[in-house]
């Protein structure tokens, strides 16, 4: 059971604790895991899903809380996301006076390492759940190629892939 | 994703400058600001990039509601706020076109037809999840799914290191040891990720600044 007061705050925290779309990911991921409330399928579930919608990327956890909790769960996971950006009208003044030194772009840098660091860990897990064989493989390197060209829709990558899915069956 | 997007806010400049004298209008309409913001919201298919071009176009080019400078320094903020960055943007502007009511319209138009949007996506897939054809489908989307998330974090990754690659090799070292360091700790123990996160910042932010501090000593 669902603890909506409870995931409203993970949510929360997540966001609040990270800046940009995905720092909120690898929080979420040890979380929710923990509590058995996710597994690694939803997060995979609920990234593809926020790729194909309109929007900042970000939103792919309003499709994570809906995947955990219904309506409820999407509705309140979109009022905790909206509550952390609201700390850039408090720093305005103290970027202006610390936004070029060195230990704040220093700090800035090593958050996006630790989180595309971490990513690489979550990324793996998802890996295991759907197992890591030639298909998979090779379907992860499809993507891969495909999206580097920059050329290709996302959309379109995921609908290839979800053909392969049903051919393979 | 701070590196992707500084490679898409750069993208977004480049597209057209807009003079730096620029005269301040007399403030939208809320019914008006709420409309222009939805509007973007609508249009802003294909992710992060597309979204923030749409910004830069309706509020620097076409309203002139802040200058180029502005907009670069509202975005360098949004770097180090919490949350969604262009969220962050977004409440910046519209604060500075009407205060707390611009800020709440901007965010509400941004938000409601993305949002509405992916929670239909998710409610139409859980409602199909279980059929045996979409089961099969998944079995390719979730590796596909992998792979395009390596591709977002190499994406965020490449401009740090490229960034740290010029600045020497101790730098590229410290940049290497800090993500391998994340790596391990969170892969082999349960400390947690805040923790590694903020850890790994303050990190990063002692060796820059000692960097920079010794720069400035030896010229």
């Amino acid at each position: 059971m669902i603890d909506a007061l409870l995931l409203f705050w993970l949510m929360f925290k997540a966001a609040l604790f990270s800046t940009s779309g995905s720092g909120n990911l690898p929080i979420l991921h040890q979380d929710l895991l923990a509590r058995g409330w996710a597994t690694d399928r939803n997060f995979a579930e609920s990234l593809a899903i926020g790729q194909i919608s309109p929007g900042p990327s970000g939103l792919w956890v309003i499709s994570l809380g809906y995947l955990l909790d219904g309506l409820r769960g999407a509705l309140l996971t979109l009022v905790a996301i909206m509550l952390p950006p609201l700390v850039v009208l408090a720093i305005n003044g103290f970027y202006r006076r610390y936004g070029q030194h060195p230990a704040l772009q220093g700090f800035v840098r090593g958050l996006s390492l630790a989180v595309s660091g971490i990513f690489f860990v979550v990324l793996a897990g998802i890996m295991k759940t759907a197992g890591w064989n030639v298909a998979n493989v090779l379907i992860a390197a499809g993507a891969i190629g495909l999206g580097a060209t920059r050329r290709v829709p996302v959309l379109l990558v995921l609908v290839l892939a979800a053909a392969i899915g049903i051919l393979l069956n | 994703m701070a590196g992707a997007t500084d490679r898409e806010f750069a993208e977004a400049q480049e597209i057209a400058p807009v003079p730096e004298s620029h005269v301040q209008p007399s403030p939208p309409s809320a019914w008006r600001q709420l409309w222009i913001w939805l509007n973007i919201g609508i249009q802003s298919f294909g992710g992060g990039a597309a979204t923030l071009y749409l910004i830069r176009r309706e509020a620097v080019e076409r309203r002139g509601w802040l200058s180029d400078q502005e907009y670069a320094r509202y975005w360098g903020i949004c770097q180090i706020a919490p949350g969604i960055n262009i969220l962050g943007l977004v409440i910046l502007i519209g604060w500075q076109i009407s205060g707390a009511v611009g800020a709440a319209l901007a965010l509400a138009g941004l938000l409601l037809p993305s949002a509405a949007i992916t929670i239909v996506l998710t409610a139409l897939y859980s409602r199909i999840e279980q059929v045996p054809l979409v089961q099969s489908a998944l079995r390719g989307v979730l590796p596909a799914t992998v792979g395009l998330g390596l591709l977002l974090a190499v994406g965020m990754l490449r401009p740090i290191l490229s960034a740290s690659r010029k600045e020497g090799r101790v730098s590229l070292a410290v940049a290497w040891a800090l993500l391998l360091g994340s790596v391990l700790v969170v892969a082999l123990t349960s400390a947690p990720v805040v923790a590694v996160l903020w850890g790994t910042g303050g990190l990063a932010a002692l060796a820059n600044w000692q960097r920079v501090t010794r720069q400035r000593r030896a010229s």
